[in-house]
């Protein structure tokens, strides 16, 4: 993702708290945390990464270790757009995912992502 | 008897399309996004939209869909569990490769607070098909809700120039 949608994107977070049905107050339907890669890990001998460092979106203090085992993460942007991992482990600032849905290869830094509190559905 | 089978079927091919990369016919690509939204389906969702897509929200501007993703999608879900959606009107038109479907949608529910939600919302929905299926390459929604529609363009008004 370019500089130029990564500064768009910052200048309508700090810009916009509300907008089109933002406007109508409704509880959220998931509890979900947003995020930006901001390092990818190591590859194992075979190349596959499973682990990428990240920041929270809007900047926020570093996620809860642990608590978003079993939850969702999709891809929002980059090569692997609309692609859906679950959340095996994290750490403040660290997400790994499980093995079954494949590696992350393809996600790069300052790629975003949503990580929901909802089951993979397989 | 007719009728709640062609219900139970038009429910069955939602379901269905709720997890699909695309549509074979122009509205389905609209109400599968819907039905995506509404099933908590966030990559159902995203792989219903073109990656060109333009979305003007009640005045504001989502110029790419990783902008929408990011800052809309996840209000727009929400929105979309939160409150009942009724199909009210449809059209749809164009031709090759570029259609449009326009639709409006009684919307109905509750905020928190228990003020009701009840409005017309209306959508322009631009597809673009590749290869066999169709994505949203637009989405332009807007209300009859004057007040809502005031609130949204004051809170626009106010946003820094950029």
């Amino acid at each position: 993702m370019g500089r130029a949608l990564v500064a768009a994107l910052s200048a309508c977070l700090v810009g916009s708290a509300l907008a089109g049905h933002d406007d109508v107050r409704v509880d959220p339907a998931l509890k979900r945390y947003a995020g930006m890669v901001v390092a990818l890990g190591a590859p194992d001998a075979e190349g596959r990464i499973y682990s990428f460092q990240a920041k929270r979106l809007p900047e926020a203090p570093g996620y809860m270790p642990k608590e978003l085992r079993g939850w969702r993460l999709t891809m929002l942007a980059g090569k692997r757009f609309a692609a859906v991992f679950e959340v095996q482990d994290n750490s403040e600032t660290e997400i790994t995912v499980n093995r079954v849905d494949g590696p992350l290869n393809g996600v790069a830094v300052k790629d975003l992502f949503v990580i929901e509190e909802i089951a993979v559905a397989r | 008897m007719l009728d709640r089978f062609l219900v139970f079927i038009t429910l069955l091919s939602l379901v269905n399309l709720a997890g699909a990369q695309g549509a074979r016919v122009p509205a389905e690509a609209v109400d599968a996004f819907h039905a995506a939204l509404r099933a908590k389906n966030t990559a159902g969702a995203l792989s219903l939209l073109d990656r060109g897509l333009v979305v003007f929200e009640f005045g504001v501007v989502d110029p790419t869909v990783e902008a929408y993703a990011f800052r809309h999608l996840p209000f727009d879900m929400d929105m979309a569990v939160a409150a009942q959606w009724k199909l009210e009107t449809r059209r749809v038109g164009g031709e090759g490769n570029e259609r449009w479907v326009l639709s409006s949608y009684r919307v109905t529910g509750k905020q928190p607070d228990g003020t009701p939600i009840d409005m017309t919302t209306l959508e322009t929905a631009i597809v673009r098909r590749s290869g066999d299926l169709f994505r949203i390459v637009h989405l332009h929604w807007s209300t009859n809700d004057a007040s809502f529609q005031a609130r949204a363009q004051r809170q626009r008004a106010q946003e820094p120039a950029r």
